[in-house]
């Protein structure tokens, strides 16, 4: 990287990776770098570093494709595990969801799941949808990040397993809307998939219930 | 001892250990007894363990009390594990505890294994509001307080932490339990072999891991290119590394200030190693259950017992149920509102 790209200061230290704020080449950019895990052993470290790099940034550029909203990838330096991407201007959803009335939060949540509908059909699963991972700029789009754990997958499994963990999340961090949120976010999602499929739709959704059976702990009667 | 309705006795009984525990309304421990049950072989049958449980409580209580100083007539209030755990193993602890209820004409209070997991540490650790990451032979849990529940976060999907390494080592001809010996068999080599990691998002899966493990054992090439040690090396590397980025996860997610390591695997050095890291990263303090209380005891169970007494109230004996498949998630706990 030469002088034209400046990293200037941090502003996230997330869980796998730092954000840094920037300059390159006159462009306002956000800098990931997924730093080197001193608690686990190098060989590991390097691994998953590497692959979770290349592995995101091709799935941001791919994505697009699909009419989701994505950071801009300028950079790759699979060698430090760094992506340079666009910045993007707005508030985490975990953030700016309290604030916002009931019928802005459904509206929004529909849009959500009209986007990951469209991931889905066409083979993404996301891997990690959470509310720290989705951010509202202030014309009120809806900005997806992280795709760290993107996978390709055709599989009903494999797409419930996504659902399953928004849900999870909404439950345990949004616990007063997670009702709300969460059909809003499935009325989406079907409106979104059904065009194209409808019975593989209804079998994404039937098999996060019994996803959630298989966890620990489940009452017998509501075991399938 | 002074001011006898304010001492509370916990039995926990609800795998391995038949725990008793007593102490008081201020938390002060008199003492701590258990009588775990160790297989001859294989690994823990249910009907086995009820058995010895049946066989030992009542000098088990004994000696809770007699370290204690002080009488059956002293005790105000009895704490039982009601959930989760082994059905069978379970009724034992309800059954005496119901018992000495109704004999002793005082309050009975279930509690679930896990939150109480939770609380004595942060008891015992003087911590406020931590992420805890729980590990033990049953469960594998990383959870928070949020609107008045114990939040689950992130879980194991299959198998538990413990569960995984025992069984592995039981393959590989090691005693139960397991778990420590694969610790010191890992600190023999740095032979890394490559083992499936499976995160996902906040959840983890050990499943696939313990068959590739066992596989490794089972092949030609064991003995020749790598030996146990590397294998127990390459799993518990693996496995903690897992466990780990799940904990950093939501550490960053919940922005908690504090680390709470508990269960009976939290007795791995490696393990707190690597959480510690994370903690110094995240600028949260980190504090391990000390090991007496770390693992399933009677204390814990007490303590949970006399803080939901304190909100709540005791329970009428008919409606003290066991709960094997009780998640944690599922309870609110009043007293931390």
């Amino acid at each position: 990287m030469d002088s034209n790209v400046m990293k200037e200061k941090i502003i996230r230290k997330g869980a796998e990776a730092n954000l840094y704020y920037g300059h390159w080449f006159e462009k306002l950019v956000i800098f990931k770098h997924r730093i080197p895990k001193k608690y686990r052993i190098e060989e590991l470290d390097k691994t998953i570093r590497n692959v979770r790099t290349l592995n995101e940034a091709r799935a941001l550029i791919r994505v697009k494709n699909y009419g989701l909203n994505v950071p801009q990838v300028y950079e790759i330096d699979t060698k430090n595990s760094i992506i340079v991407m666009k910045y993007i201007e707005g508030e985490k959803l975990k953030d700016a969801l309290e604030s916002l009335d009931n019928s802005r939060k459904e509206e929004i949540f529909k849009k959500i799941g009209r986007y990951i509908a469209n991931l889905h059909m066409n083979g993404h699963i996301h891997g990690d949808i959470t509310t720290s991972n989705i951010i509202l700029t202030k014309n009120q789009k809806i900005f997806f990040i992280d795709f760290g754990l993107h996978e390709y997958s055709d599989s009903i499994e494999d797409k419930s397993v996504d659902l399953h963990l928004l849900k999870r999340i909404l439950i345990s961090t949004h616990g007063k809307d997670f009702n709300m949120c969460f059909k809003a976010f499935l009325i989406g999602y079907q409106e979104e998939y059904c065009k194209e499929a409808r019975e593989e739709c209804r079998q994404i959704i039937k098999n996060i219930n019994v996803i959630e059976t298989r966890g620990r702990y489940v009452k017998k009667e509501e075991r399938l | 001892m002074e001011s006898n309705k304010k001492i509370c006795l916990g039995i926990e009984s609800t795998a391995h250990t038949f725990g008793v525990g007593v102490l008081d309304f201020e938390g002060n421990v008199y003492s701590l007894v258990n009588d775990i049950f160790t297989p001859k072989e294989g690994g823990l049958h249910p009907v086995l363990v009820k058995e010895h449980h049946l066989n030992n409580f009542m000098i088990t209580i004994k000696n809770a009390l007699s370290k204690a100083n002080c009488s059956i007539k002293d005790i105000g209030l009895i704490a039982f594990s009601d959930s989760p755990g082994l059905g069978q193993v379970l009724k034992i602890g309800a059954l005496i505890a119901r018992m000495l209820s109704q004999i002793l004409k005082i309050p009975i209070i279930g509690v679930n294994h896990c939150i109480a997991h939770i609380e004595i540490g942060r008891l015992m650790c003087n911590i406020e509001d931590p992420l805890t990451l729980y590990v033990s032979g049953g469960n594998t849990i990383v959870s928070a307080f949020e609107s008045a529940r114990y939040q689950i976060f992130g879980e194991t999907l299959d198998l538990s932490i413990g569960n995984m390494l025992d069984s592995f080592a039981r393959d590989a001809g090691l005693a139960h339990p397991g778990g420590p010996k694969i610790e010191k068999l890992a600190q023999e080599s740095n032979k890394y072999l490559e083992l499936p990691y499976v995160v996902k998002g906040m959840d983890l899966s050990f499943s696939g891991l313990y068959t590739a493990a066992k596989r490794l054992i089972e092949s030609e090439q064991y003995g020749k290119n790598y030996n146990l040690s590397d294998v127990a090396y390459s799993v518990q590397e693996t496995c903690f590394a897992m466990l780990t980025e799940v904990t950093e996860r939501a550490l960053a997610h919940t922005e908690k200030k504090e680390m709470l390591l508990t269960g009976g695997v939290a007795a791995n050095k490696r393990l707190q190693k690597m959480i510690e890291y994370i903690c110094k990263e995240h600028n949260a303090r980190f504090e391990v259950v000390p090991f007496k209380y770390a693992g399933d005891n009677g204390v814990m169970i007490g303590w949970t017992g006399i803080l939901r007494y304190k909100t709540e109230g005791g329970q009428n004996v008919s409606e003290t149920f066991i709960k094997p498949k009780e998640r944690m998630d599922q309870i609110t706990v009043p007293w931390r509102d």
